[in-house]
């Protein structure tokens, strides 16, 4: 940091304040943006999306033929999925169908996902599989459980495939990816609301759609982490496949995709975890299943059944997340030679699995029991955690009251009259500025019109109470996690226990404690950024402990060779070093916030998410599409501005 | 000195021509690399297309320029060990990927088997890999996924040979690198040496003519990387293979090679064989590698022993091809000893003061 | 669903769906009634579900099939557009007016008359809170400032804080609030949801609370309170300003009582003519309802077990609706 650079920020800085201060008067169109000077592009959104509907035409058929025909194809195997699990096989529709074929039992389910655990991961798995399925079905979630699990099943191939596809192309033609990173981002980053009555129209109303929404919003990370995994591949093996004379797709297919499966196998999470996430959603356009449940029992306040149901998503997301890890740990363990036996011995698992489905399958209609886990056993919290919140309640609402109060009076308003005032046309300024000093030109031009286009479409103020709300959130999920993660880095059990937690917070549905934190904090801004914090809290403990134990050891030796103490180790070695990795945790932080957004609106808030929320009530594509637009592009300014900085700082520290 | 085939080795013969030694003398050169460059950044071509252009290292990295190879010209012969030795950052990597058309040349000419390689087609290019190139590297490159079965059968996979006989053939060069037994084993269960041998019996698998080995014993530990140079001795002895190995180890290449080409800066600054390059380096980085190089182990007798008029001698007699270090015991009761050839005829002779002398200069 | 002609008519792109929606009624004038099942839409609240299965019951009695399909409230209008859903039972005048004028002014959607029921929506406090603000239910006593301080937080403090729908419910109480000249911040809930978690946070610890509730629903069966006592709504109340106690102002008076209606896909007419019968002649009312949602919400009964109760009940009046 030269003495010029710092020369520039502060001459940059007071240019600001004294436009902010003292411009009002002179210049108001720079404060709110002329009504006039209005980009209408929500009608234009709307004009495009109304032809694409009904008139949009390739000559032999219709843009929504060829919508519905892709619904149609994903609905094939999401009926065959369904059929399985839940409803079973039908002859007829309707009220009027006929079961010819019953789903597999309970105890099938169960039994086979155990083995499919115990061949993935041993005993271990098999008993964490087995515990995980069971608890749905002890706790009488069965029926909605397995509705989600099929549309799961059908989404992340779906997902994974697309999103390996859409990278390997991304890496095999410079030109595509430079097209696809922007789409990439706003895939990730526009609330799935915005899209959603567009979708529908398209894709027709049902889980189809819900399949559709899942995969654009769960899809990106695995085209991303599909082009940086190539990319990793080492040198050798391209080479390697060049020698050999491999073709370009025995190269892809053959070489590249299979060396890069470690890596690949961090998309495959993702997709699960990401689809787990859209499962409320999705219910409200038809998937039905537990997102379903979740949304009914906490409109009847039913804290305990919400929370039951919410808890069957996250024993779905740690069963599939701990499977998919252990067949990603597993590629390339030994496999005993093919032995010579007969059926059983070649493939014991697929002979144990047939056997169990069909003995229970005939078992079940002698016995009901064992098709359907039986009512008697079943268990329930039933009015425990209402009762739970009811006492907190009663007992604490005024302490809680007291700390809410202090905390919006003292930070949460001010910060939002400050950002309230400040002139729209300072801050695209400054975060241009802060665009060139950081990153160059190019990066300046981007950061300058994605905020002036905020501005210019009419949803500036929307914008800045969205950037407060999450700005707020941010730092206080910083603030708690960085130090939880500091903590658990260097405790290996203190980390077990709070891996399990972030997991949990990251798929319970932020419904479930979204209601109990209305009724402890009312319905306001507190309660919003309790929301956010409790979800995007985990990318900055995860990143933090990430970054603190990639430290090289042999800095930490030298440091303790030097005589430093543990805090100077700490200070001065490990969290220097460990600072990129945690901003982009921070980075990550804030991604999480903004996906948060829609949620906030269901508290009352009156920012970005609330105007998607309205749009999509009033089946305004334009409205919606345009507000989450501006919610992308807040988050590609925060992203893009952090990136360069971490990269500068990485560079800094001589780590690249 | 012919070593009679292995039975195991066999087929492999078969589409070697019968060579004479390791001494290459008259055959045929087998790849021919005449004034290659290899210069990374924008506008490389043009740089060089000028005429009579300054193309010093200053020159090119002033125009932003990377030179990794430049104006290399060599000449491997049918069944010689050809080492290009050079540190990091010498550009021997690139050059060998050059040679191979994995990195395009930016200019020159190579010629494989008469051929020019910068003007074949890419079906061309890939025909000529897959059968006639192999290439062995310094990190090994087997695919994780697969047993050592699968991997060394892969290149043949690749071609489309059916399943049986790429089998048979894969479980043969297994056999060939000593590695029986570990067939069904994936690569991460088989230490460093044994890996090697994986990427060896692979590169080896598709029966090549030219055989690149891209510092291959590089990530090898001490002891593992001198057993492995033995056992690359043992295998070349039997297949007579055309082979350009890429070393930063000079004893190594000193080793190994019928001839050597020391790399610098992306040119080659000496090539020549071993005895040529330790007993008269070119320039002081040149001897700055042989100084420590005991002369000994490297000067053949054949280049020290005096013309002799008398075929007789003191009766105790040693090839021409046999090292000084090796001869050296015999003086314990002579001063001279007698020199004959491959065939036992005497050439020469060899006297205890040249021997001193050179033992003396280190 | 009809997979397979719907794969086939998208595979040859003859019979786009959108314009399924569109097909002229000589196709099915005269033509057997469609054997395929009546989407109807489920929603996340007791009395919808309710409705709909009595609904679907009597059309199964009908002889039709049914088909129940989760969808949200809102969203479910591009389905009824298309016909890929069929019917929504429950589109309250208050919520759901905007979305519905919306979709019937495409001619895609069409409204199926009024359920019978009514939705009374207004403001609503507990019991306990008479003690603190001796007048109420007349609207007037929210005028006394120390009533309004009764039902202040700090952050509305010295107005009372009145906890308001959702922004899309509308509902004009920023306005009322403001033609009244009542001492009160109107704070917007963002669901339904949060809107009763207050609520019984609130009632739980005996504090105050003001609130938009509504009728058919479980809370004014569960809470003891009252509706506040706005004047009267009339139309004019709300389109003429010289109206009311405010000469300057709209909207001082209360709320109106909104129709609940049954709307669908305009198709139903022609591909389910007896359906589209039963379905506009359906009607339930208040009580019936409140009382079902109470045994459901509060005594902790099956949804399908109320409704074949009144399936049981009440055959005369459903026969006459399925009557040909």
């Amino acid at each position: 940091m030269g003495a010029a650079h710092l020369t520039a920020w502060f001459a940059a800085l007071a240019i600001f304040v004294l436009l902010w201060q003292f411009g009002e008067p002179i210049s108001k169109w720079a404060f709110d943006y002329p009504k006039a000077w209005q980009i209408p592009l929500a009608r234009w959104i709307s004009d495009a999306m109304k032809w694409l509907v009904n008139e949009a035409s390739f000559g032999l058929f219709t843009f929504t033929d060829l919508t519905r025909f892709i619904a149609d194809i994903v609905n094939l195997p999401y009926r065959l999925a369904l059929s399985l699990l839940s409803t079973g096989f039908l002859s007829g529709q309707g009220s009027s169908a006929v079961q010819i074929l019953p789903p597999l039992s309970w105890i099938a389910v169960i039994a086979v996902v155990t083995l499919i655990g115990y061949h993935a991961g041993g005993r271990r798995l098999a008993a964490i599989v087995a515990i995980c399925f069971g608890f749905l079905a002890v706790f009488g979630q069965w029926q909605s459980a397995m509705v989600t699990l099929a549309s799961i099943l059908v989404a992340v191939p779906l997902g994974v495939v697309g999103g390996l596809l859409l990278g390997i192309a991304a890496y095999r033609w410079p030109r595509f990816e430079t097209a696809l990173t922007p789409i990439l981002d706003l895939m990730q980053t526009i609330p799935v609301f915005a899209y959603l009555v567009p979708i529908l129209f398209l894709f027709g109303f049902g889980p189809t759609a819900a399949i559709v929404a899942t995969l654009i919003y769960a899809m990106p990370p695995m085209t991303r982490i599909t082009v940086m995994a190539l990319r990793a591949v080492p040198s050798e093996f391209r080479d390697l496949g060049n020698m050999i004379g491999c073709t370009r797709r025995q190269m892809t297919w053959r070489v590249l995709v299979p060396s890069a499966k470690d890596s690949l196998m961090v998309g495959v999470n993702q997709v699960i975890m990401l689809s787990l996430n859209m499962v409320i959603i999705a219910s409200m356009i038809g998937a039905g299943g537990l997102g379903f449940d979740v949304l009914a029992a906490l409109r009847r306040l039913d804290i305990g059944a919400g929370l039951e149901a919410g808890l069957a998503i996250v024993a779905l997301a740690i069963a599939l997340d701990r499977l998919s890890q252990a067949y990603a740990a597993r590629a390339g363990a030994p496999v005993a030679p093919a032995s010579t036996g007969g059926l059983v011995a070649r493939h014991p698992y697929t002979v144990a699995a047939v056997a169990v489905i069909l003995v229970t399958g005939v078992a079940g209609l002698i016995l009901p029991a064992v098709q359907t886990y039986p009512d008697a056993l079943k268990l329930s919290t039933g009015s425990f955690w209402s009762n739970v919140v009811g006492w907190i309640n009663v007992n604490f609402f005024d302490t809680f009251e007291a700390v809410k109060n202090a905390v919006l009076l003292n930070i949460l308003i001010p910060f939002k009259r400050l950002l309230g005032g400040l002139p729209w046309l300072g801050v695209t300024g400054m975060l241009a500025f802060a665009g060139w000093r950081l990153g160059g030109l190019k990066l300046a031009a981007i950061v300058g019109v994605l905020a002036f286009l905020i501005a210019a479409t009419g949803q500036w103020e929307k914008a800045m109470i969205t950037t407060y709300l999450c700005g707020i959130s941010v730092i206080f999920a910083a603030l708690l996690g960085i130090p939880i993660g500091i903590l658990s880095a260097e405790r290996a059990r203190l980390w077990s226990w709070v891996r399990v937690i972030i997991d949990t917070l990251q798929t319970l549905p932020s419904f479930v404690y979204l209601m109990p934190a209305v009724m402890l904090f009312r319905v306001g801004d507190f309660t919003a950024m309790i929301a956010v914090v409790a979800y995007s809290i985990a990318p900055a403990i995860r990143y933090t402990v990430h970054g603190l134990m990639k430290v090289d050891p042999r800095l930490i030796e030298a440091g303790r060779a030097m005589g430093c103490t543990p805090f100077q180790i700490l200070t001065k070695i490990k969290l220097k070093l460990a600072l990129p990795e945690i901003m982009l945790g921070l980075n990550q932080t804030i991604m999480f916030a903004l996906s948060m957004l829609v949620i906030t609106a269901l508290v009352g808030t009156r920012d970005l998410g609330q105007e998607v929320y309205i749009a999509l009530t009033k089946a305004d594509t334009g409205r919606g599409l345009v507000a989450g637009f501006a919610v992308a592009f807040i988050a590609i300014i925060a992203d893009r501005l952090i990136s360069s900085g971490a990269a500068r700082t990485k560079a800094r520290l001589g780590l690249v | 000195m012919p070593l009679p085939a292995a039975p195991c080795g066999g087929f492999f013969l078969l589409s070697q021509t019968p060579q004479t030694g390791r001494m290459m003398t008259a055959s045929e050169p087998k790849l021919i690399c005449r004034n290659v460059w290899k210069v990374f950044g924008a506008g490389a071509g043009e740089f060089l297309g000028v005429k009579d252009a300054d193309t010093s290292l200053a020159s090119l990295s002033k125009a932003g320029l990377v030179g990794a190879v430049r104006d290399v010209n060599l000449e491997v012969h049918a069944g010689e060990i050809f080492v290009i030795m050079g540190l990091s950052g010498s550009g021997k990597s690139t050059l060998v990927r050059c040679l191979s058309r994995l990195v395009e040349p930016t200019s020159g000419e190579i010629l494989f088997n008469g051929e020019n390689l910068l003007a074949a087609s890419e079906s061309r290019m890939i025909e000529i890999r897959r059968h006639q190139m192999g290439m062995v590297f310094q990190h090994f490159a087997l695919l994780p996924h697969m047993t050592v079965l699968a991997n060394v059968a892969f290149p043949l996979e690749v071609q489309g040979v059916d399943r049986e006989t790429r089998e048979a053939r894969a479980k043969k060069m297994i056999d060939l690198v000593g590695l029986s037994g570990k067939e069904n084993f994936f690569p991460r269960e088989l230490s460093g040496g044994q890996q090697q041998r994986v990427g060896i019996a692979r590169s080896l698998s598709v029966e090549p003519e030219l055989w690149f080995l891209d510092e291959p014993f590089s990530a090898l530990d001490p002891l593992i990387r001198r057993e492995m140079q033995d056992e690359f001795v043992r295998l070349q002895s039997v297949l007579k293979k055309t082979i350009v190995f890429i070393t930063h180890d000079f004893d190594e290449a000193i080793r190994l090679a019928d001839r050597i080409a020391i790399m610098k800066d992306g040119s080659i600054v000496q090539a020549g064989t071993p005895e040529d390059i330790v007993l008269n380096p070119a320039t002081p980085y040149v001897a700055e590698f042989t100084r420590n190089v005991p002369k000994a182990k490297v000067v053949k007798v054949g280049s020290i022993m005096r013309a002799a008029k008398s075929a007789s001698g003191t009766g105790a007699t040693v090839r021409e091809r046999a090292t000084i270090a090796e001869a050296a015991p015999i003086f314990a009761n002579v001063d001279r000893i007698g020199v004959i050839d491959s065939t036992g005829k005497p050439v020469g002779v060899l006297h205890r003061d040249d021997v001193v002398e050179l033992m003396m200069r280190g | 669903m009809p997979l397979g002609t719907r794969t086939i008519s998208s595979a040859f792109g003859a019979l786009a769906l959108s314009a399924a929606a569109l097909l002229s009624s000589s196709q099915w004038a005269g033509a057997q009634e469609s054997t395929d099942p009546i989407k109807l839409t489920l929603h996340d609240w007791t009395g919808q579900l309710i409705t709909t299965q009595i609904m679907g019951e009597v059309l199964k009695k009908a002889g039709y099939s049914v088909d129940y399909v989760q969808a949200d409230y809102l969203a479910q209008f591009a389905g009824l557009e298309t016909g890929d859903l069929d019917v929504a039972m429950e589109m309250w005048e208050t919520t759901g007016r905007d979305a519905m004028d919306a979709a019937t002014a495409t001619g895609k959607v069409e409204n199926f008359g009024p359920t019978g029921m009514k939705a009374k929506e207004e403001w609503w406090f507990p019991e306990y809170m008479k003690e603190k603000c001796p007048g109420l239910p007349n609207w007037e006593a929210l005028k006394d400032e120390k009533c309004a301080e009764a039902f202040s937080t700090a952050e509305t403090a010295p107005k009372g804080r009145y906890l308001g729908g959702p922004v899309t419910w509308g509902g004009f109480d920023d306005e009322r609030v403001e033609a009244l000249n009542l001492p009160f911040e109107v704070i917007h809930a963002g669901t339904d949801a949060a809107l009763f978690a207050e609520l019984e946070s609130a009632y739980q610890r005996k504090a105050p609370i003001l609130l938009w509730i509504y009728a058919p629903h479980w809370a004014p069966a569960k809470y003891k309170g009252e509706w506040i006592e706005f004047p009267e709504y009339t139309k004019e109340c709300y389109t003429d300003p010289k109206w009311g106690s405010n000469p300057d102002a709209q909207y001082d008076c209360g709320k109106p009582h909104g129709e609940i209606w049954k709307v669908g896909w305009a198709g139903v007419k022609d591909k389910w003519p007896g359906a589209h019968k039963a379905i506009k002649a359906f009607t339930l009312d208040n009580d019936e309802m409140g009382q079902m949602i109470t045994k459901v919400d509060l005594d902790g009964k099956k949804v399908d077990d109320v409704v074949a109760e009144w399936m049981g009940g009440n055959e005369a009046r459903w026969s006459e609706w399925i009557k040909k």
